[in-house]
């Protein structure tokens, strides 16, 4: 398998899901998956997260993390916590793995479940392509931890629908106005057209953190000077404008990456005034 | 994309429609189950209209299935329906079997008529 296109941690909470959907959503797009499979794969998905949020921290809090790797003819998402595992237990009332699981096999071209016995758990769902999906290019994949929602994401076709999802996903959420809904996905789709050399680990690297009616984005680690590229990409070309404004508040930052490394992060704020 | 809504209303022929529209998943289905609670326990009968629904996942279907009992044993009907809607709904209920096991109708005038002895005199 190779190493994945797609990487998402993010807390294992029942309003987390969507957010993973839609991610999801977007690279099935992006794959050129038809409408339907788009929708199976939505469906097996969330199925898998809901089995994380529900059973594998016992409401306690916990990381949910959601991978995904293509290769010619298949999609792999892996979806895998650190908890205690599925257990066999009756419920009253409160949700069960009652049809999430066959949901799963059914729609899945297969799956395996691995784990348990307090390990974690990891759910690994694969479906077939259509043939001729468009080609990314692999990296290393960083390691993703800490922040509210970590998202890497390798060059190619899925960067813009994913982040796209995503971004709205959380907006929604966070019950944003349609017009500061539109800015934040305008400034999304400037991070996402600034792919490739600039990203630290090759990857376009998110961690966006949601409060009160606002998201917190961090964008990197980014190469020395690749904070200023990117800024300067919110610029529009001739007098149309900057998409800074649309932000609360928008600065490069410098910090260290997890290996001790100097790197440079965007970090804006949007939402709510 | 939009996340989820649940709107209650009563129709013209004065049955409860709790009508579920966007995406909804485990985050939103303790709300359904409160709702549906409400009106079981004022002894109404319900129509879930699942038509303007574009994504439900198992938690969705276990709460609607959970109703039906507890309104089986009230001796309330509960009918779903599903109309025209999104594709992915649509699946999920053929795939789980549940369009033909609640039944799902065809809309809401037809869950309405399924549900029959409320319905005023034509």
């Amino acid at each position: 398998m190779s190493e994945p296109e797609l990487d998402l941690t993010l807390p294992a909470r029942a309003d987390n899901v969507i957010v993973v959907r839609q991610a999801i959503a977007g690279l099935g797009e992006a794959l050129g998956m038809p409408d339907q499979r788009v929708d199976d794969l939505k469906t097996v998905v969330t199925e898998a997260c809901n089995n994380v949020v529900v059973h594998a921290y016992d409401g306690e809090a916990g990381p949910m993390k959601v991978t995904a790797a293509a290769d010619d003819d298949s999609v792999t998402v892996t979806v895998s916590d650190q908890g205690t595992g599925f257990r066999p237990r009756a419920s009253e009332g409160g949700p069960t793995l009652g049809l999430g699981l066959p949901l799963i096999a059914s729609l899945s071209n297969s799956f395996e479940i691995s784990g348990g016995a307090g390990g974690g758990t990891s759910t690994t769902i694969r479906f077939a392509l259509p043939s001729g999906k468009v080609e990314a290019p692999e990296t290393d994949a960083p390691a993703a931890i800490s922040e509210e929602l970590n998202m890497a994401i390798s060059p190619g076709a899925m960067v813009k629908p994913v982040i796209a999802r995503v971004i709205g996903a959380l907006a929604a959420r966070a019950e944003f106005s349609v017009e500061r809904l539109s800015d934040t996905v305008l400034i999304g789709d400037v991070v996402s057209a600034h792919t490739g050399d600039d990203f630290a680990h090759g990857k376009t690297q998110i961690a966006i953190t949601d409060g009160d009616g606002t998201l917190d984005v961090r964008v990197g680690p980014l190469v020395e000077g690749g904070g200023r590229r990117l800024l300067d990409q919110m610029d529009l070309p001739g007098d149309q404008g900057s998409v800074r404004g649309l932000a609360r508040s928008m600065e490069i930052t410098s910090d260290e990456t997890e290996d001790g490394e100097a790197a440079e992060f965007l970090v804006f704020a949007v939402g709510s005034d | 994309m939009r996340t989820g809504e649940i709107a209650l209303h009563t129709n013209d022929t004065g049955l409860r429609v709790v009508a579920i529209s966007g995406e909804h998943d485990l985050n939103t289905a303790p709300d359904l189950r409160a709702r549906l609670d409400e009106l079981i326990e004022a002894g109404d009968p319900v129509i879930v209209d699942l038509t303007p629904a574009t994504f439900v996942d198992s938690s969705i279907l276990g709460v609607i299935l959970d109703a039906r009992r507890r309104a089986q044993e009230a001796g309330i009907g509960l009918a779903v329906a599903q109309g025209d809607g999104a594709d992915a709904v649509a699946r999920v209920l053929e795939i789980t079997g549940l369009r033909e096991e609640l039944p799902v109708h065809d809309d809401v005038e037809s869950a309405g008529a399924a549900l029959g002895d409320r319905r005023p005199a034509a």
